[in-house]
């Protein structure tokens, strides 16, 4: 830690001295990921990306690195800062029913999800595994496969549990017949991911293992409900995530929103974890130079990181859905000279 | 002779590269004090100059900054009690 030294000298030689400690941090990571959890490596190539966002549901059987995809592992053992969001939702791609499956010679059998999410009106509700199946030790199964494969892996990564807690809640959650409200569901969620986040620490993990749970930061009493400081003190990063939607949005300010919020309404070991931007993204719609937007971002971030709070080290560009690059490869050029400037370098 | 004192302290804890850091430092001594001459030379005929004022200051402070990474700090200011440096991280 580098330290600066002030003297005063008076004129008969008495002396006084005053030191003053500081942190030299590393660049920020510019990061990515590419729709439908895809192959990024061809998009990423010639540019400064050092970081990557993936999702996984805990239902699929192939969750560590995922199905056909060695080219994570590759990118892993380069060096890239992985966030992983390891999901209770079931993303329907395979049967909803009960799994039965065997890992490292031990059989564990997993009810089927029971509970919905994201109850948008007029939209079919996903399907979770329910925070009180996992209060009752039904989805350690889905646990224990997924730190075996993980294990493989020879790596370690920020495990990110949930995508976004405030999108999975907005609308109210049912588990078993049983309907709750946004406020219930945060406080069962916070109950579930300390279960969740124990389970794993109280076993051997990849050096370099880290935990953050999702949020997408866009409501406020949410954000303070699902970060206290007892779950907090079990997790490494905040996390939320940063689009622009409108044409009057301005990096800095979308950025900073969830920043504002954490900085009034977090406690001393929530402001102490560095914040991991697990997405971001600008919508061609509304703000169709897309290019000139993302160009803004790079000043945005480091002018954040100078002012008081925590500090935001990792900003994964989400090109997908609100995010989607069109043209792509201005959207990708324009990741390209940000991540090429301060403070990614 | 009293001491003299002094605190530093940094607008972040942290830096990014590149960073503008700024270094406030206030100190004092009770000794120092600014003294001002002034000088009037009559002559015999009861004739006097105008008066010249001459200023000093009783047992000056000298400050010097240092930073054990090598980093270079350049006075922006300095009032006599809080002088501000800076320098890029």
């Amino acid at each position: 830690m580098p330290r600066v030294t002030v003297t005063v000298r008076d004129n008969g030689g008495r002396t006084a001295t005053a030191t003053a400690d500081y942190v030299l941090a590393p660049p920020v990571l510019g990061g990515y990921y590419l729709a439908g959890n895809a192959d990024p490596t061809a998009d990423m190539a010639g540019g400064n990306f050092r970081s990557l966002t993936q999702y996984r549901s805990l239902a699929d059987g192939f969750t560590f690195p995922g199905y056909n995809k060695p080219w994570l592992l590759s990118l892993g053992r380069s060096g890239f800062a992985i966030n992983m969001v390891l999901e209770l939702k079931h993303y329907g791609v395979a049967t909803m029913a009960a799994q039965t499956f065997t890992v490292d010679g031990v059989s564990h059998t997993v009810p089927a999800p029971a509970m919905t999410i994201q109850q948008r009106p007029g939209t079919t509700w996903p399907r979770a595994y329910g925070y009180g199946q996992v209060l009752a030790g039904l989805c350690d199964g889905l646990f224990a496969r997924a730190l075996s494969q993980y294990r493989t892996m020879g790596f370690g990564v920020n495990i990110q549990l949930a995508s976004e807690l405030d999108t999975d809640h907005e609308f109210g959650t049912t588990e078993s017949g049983v309907s709750y409200g946004w406020a219930e569901s945060d406080a069962r969620a916070v109950q579930a991911m300390t279960y969740i986040v124990n389970w794993f620490r109280a076993r051997t993990l990849p050096a370099g293992t880290t935990f953050s749970v999702g949020s997408g930061g866009f409501d406020r009493a949410c954000f303070r409900r699902t970060h206290p400081e007892a779950l907090m003190a079990k997790l490494d990063f905040l996390q939320w995530n940063a689009y622009a939607t409108d044409p009057s949005h301005t990096a800095l300010a979308r950025f900073r929103r969830t920043k504002d919020w954490a900085v009034a309404d977090l406690g001393p070991v929530a402001l102490s974890r560095p914040v991991i931007i697990a997405e971001w993204g600008v919508r061609a719609a509304e703000i169709p130079d897309q290019a000139a937007w993302i160009a803004t971002v790079p000043a945005a971030v480091a002018q954040l990181n100078a002012e008081r709070g925590p500090r935001i080290v990792r900003t994964n560009y989400f090109n997908s859905s609100w995010g989607s690059l069109a043209p792509r490869t201005n959207g990708l050029a324009a990741l390209r000279a940000a991540y090429a400037t301060r403070p990614y370098v | 002779m009293a001491a003299p004192t002094v605190t530093a302290s940094l607008n972040a804890a942290t830096y990014s590269p590149g960073d503008q850091m700024t270094l406030t430092v206030t100190y004092s001594d009770p000794d120092t004090r600014p003294l001002t001459v002034t000088v009037v030379v009559t002559d015999a005929q009861g004739n006097s100059s105008a008066p010249v004022r001459v200023t000093a200051v009783i047992d000056p402070l000298t400050l010097t900054v240092t930073d054990d990474s090598g980093r270079t700090w350049t006075r922006v200011s300095d009032n006599g009690s809080v002088a501000v440096y800076r320098a890029v991280a």
